[in-house]
């Protein structure tokens, strides 16, 4: 490269310059500390409006008081001193989008953090936006495979529904996530991971394993480390839906995954009492509900004259000691269409997912099951409930009738059925068959500890001999008497084989 | 109890100090003097005179401009400044407030209350360097 090309393309950029002249709303800083500035002037500034410090940091306008504003810092806050004169900007914060992100790891501004080099974006997106109206929307009718049979199967997602996962700490609500992101490769679904608060060493995790999925071709994650300051952590949720809309304008379906709303809120309680305002509840402010509400409002289904798309999203929610009844998982749980409750008891007694089957409910997402799982879950439902019901009066007395004593059998291999290791999604077809085989008492007489390789085994050889019925259940969703028949025969061989050896 | 803002006490003091003869606002300083007092407040007493000028000056369409350039102004451009300010912020009558910055090097920066109109060729140079250092 000549110096002569550097001064003529230098000459060609100065003359493309134009500087406009503008007046400008400015106020100067009274005060920073932890992430805060108190900063005077400004009287005609919006609420959450952006503003700009001289070193080009960025903050975002929350308190308006008489005459002060306090402003939130997304930046490093050390060098902005007192007297600095901060701009307004006259918009409300906004993150780049476009396709490049796909694949990438962005903060909470949607700046790329994985050093792979800067995206390149030709839109902004708002991140506060009015959810999208009635009128816009349709019901869930579609369903979100996760790969999980217990979920997939007893407490089914559907596109654009909002389900909470909710559980102790070490209780694998993250494992269903990723197993969720995993389970989606070549199910037409972007998938959007925003960590809030976590370790940087669990999120390399989670990228790696990602990564190693080869899931990252559909997948962005959006995070806002514990190192981070909290008013990172509180906008690191709407940037993700932001970009999770971007993609649902195009008509894509998104899957979002708020890692956790509980350190989310946390983060908000610290900016709320550093901005000085009353604490409530457990020292939340009060509308910490309006957080997440607003939030997870984003989430929906828009019908085709809208352009289609959605955005399903599934929030995590940590609670303390199974307590439910806390002050944000009551909020979470009111808000989303149902939960996945996950115990540490289940959890050790090897029960794994340790989904707790009575406590967590799926509202709309029967709607979007496909029928062939419906028939199958309909049944494991019922021998579940009654199995628990009969489970502990079973306790007190050991002579049981035939029919108690079949059902507890049952029970116990539904149980073990529905356990599934990490990191093992399986597709819906093989899930309708293993259910199959359980309700229709295919596997009453097996031992327990044989289940596992009983399952293994069925699969395998049904999808050698029972071609039909894969092939039917995975495009028209449901099967006929017909194919029924070829799956029935496949199983009582496969059966007799395995008894005899 | 609510608490008073000294915005508050200052728009007080000129609603009951407006249109009173000179011996009424004798005794009007008197009563504001021993409330502040009461209230202990007088520490307060220098931003409540800065609000108090402000809201007489908004009163009485005046406004205070600062403006800051590199060599003194000219009588023909202040006037014309003068007159562009009327004009833009609706005022009866306009104070100008002139500080001198070598380091501006050219042209001029209006402030008026918290607005800026920067017109400096610092400010320039400033935005031609963000503009040649963006990223792409």
């Amino acid at each position: 490269m000549s110096t002569n090309y550097i001064i003529e393309n230098l000459k060609r950029e100065i003359d493309n310059f134009s500087s406009q002249i503008k007046a400008e709303k400015i106020g100067h800083v009274l005060e920073v500390f932890d992430g805060i500035a108190k900063v005077s002037g400004l009287s005609l500034i919006k609420s959450s409006e952006m503003v700009t410090f001289p070193n080009g940091e960025i903050g975002v306008a929350l308190n308006l008081e008489e005459d002060t504003i306090g402003v939130i810092i997304l930046d490093d806050f050390s060098k902005i001193k007192e007297g600095d004169e901060v701009k307004a900007t006259g918009k409300i914060l906004e993150v780049p989008v476009s396709d490049n992100i796909i694949g990438r790891v962005v903060n909470a501004l949607g700046v790329e953090i994985d050093g792979k080099g800067t995206i390149k974006a030709d839109k902004t997106y708002p991140i506060e936006k009015v959810a999208p109206g009635v009128i816009t929307r349709l019901s869930v009718s579609e369903p979100v495979s996760t790969g999980v049979k217990v979920i997939d199967s007893i407490i089914p997602i559907g596109r654009g529904q909002r389900e909470l996962i909710i559980g102790d700490r070490q209780t694998g609500k993250t494992a269903i996530a990723i197993d969720t992101i995993l389970n989606q490769k070549g199910q037409n679904m972007i998938c959007v991971y925003v960590s809030i608060g976590q370790k940087d060493s669990k999120l390399r995790k989670i990228q790696t394993r990602l990564e190693k999925g080869g899931t990252m071709a559909y997948t962005i994650i959006v995070s806002a480390g514990s190192s981070e300051p909290a008013p990172l952590s509180y906008i690191a949720p709407y940037t993700g839906v932001s970009i999770a809309e971007y993609f649902m304008d195009q008509g894509k379906d998104v899957l979002i995954i708020y890692d956790d709303l509980s350190k989310h809120a946390i983060a908000y309680r610290e900016i709320s009492l550093l901005l000085r305002r009353p604490p409530g509840r457990e020292a939340f402010p009060g509308d910490v509900f309006y957080l997440h509400s607003r939030l997870l409002e984003r989430a929906c289904r828009r019908n085709k004259e809208y352009g289609g798309g959605s955005i399903t999203a599934l929030p995590i929610v940590e609670t303390q000691a199974g307590d439910v009844t806390a002050y944000i998982p009551t909020n979470v749980i009111s808000i989303t269409d149902g939960q996945i409750f996950l115990e540490t008891d289940l959890f050790y007694k090897g029960i794994r997912p340790a989904v707790n089957v009575g406590l967590s409910v799926s509202r709309v997402g029967s709607n979007a099951q496909i029928k062939a799982m419906k028939k199958v879950a309909g049944t494991l439902k019922l021998d579940l409930a009654q199995y628990r019901e009969l489970e502990a009066f079973s306790q007190f007395g050991s002579d049981l009738d035939n029919a108690t004593k079949q059902q507890l059998e049952r029970g116990k291999r539904a149980v073990e059925v529905l356990k599934q290791p990490q990191y093992a999604p399986m597709v819906v077809e093989r899930q309708v068959v293993v259910l199959y085989a359980l309700v229709k008492g295919y596997m009453d007489d097996i031992s327990i500890d044989k289940i596992k390789e009983f399952e293994e085994g069925l699969i395998n050889y049904t999808e050698n001999n029972a071609k039909k019925f894969y092939k039917e259940v995975l495009e028209t969703k449901t099967w006929s008497e017909k194919s029924e028949e070829e799956l029935k025969k496949a199983i009582g061989d496969f059966k007799n084989n395995f008894l005899k050896s | 109890m609510t608490t008073l803002s000294n915005n508050d006490i200052a728009h007080a003091i000129y609603l009951v100090s407006k249109d009173k003869t000179n011996s009424e606002l004798h005794d009007v300083n008197d009563k504001v003097i021993k409330f502040l007092a009461r209230r202990r407040l007088l520490s307060k007493t220098k931003d409540i005179l800065e609000r108090l000028n402000k809201i007489i000056n908004h009163d009485n369409g005046k406004i205070v401009v600062k403006v800051l350039s590199a060599r003194k102004l000219k009588e023909s451009p202040r006037k014309e400044l003068v007159h562009f300010l009327k004009e833009r912020y609706k005022a009866k009558k306009i104070v100008l407030v002139e500080v001198l910055d070598e380091k501006s090097l050219g042209g001029i920066r209006i402030e008026v209350n918290d607005e800026i109109i920067d017109l400096t060729a610092k400010n320039k140079i400033k935005k031609l360097q963000e503009h040649l250092t963006r990223k792409i």
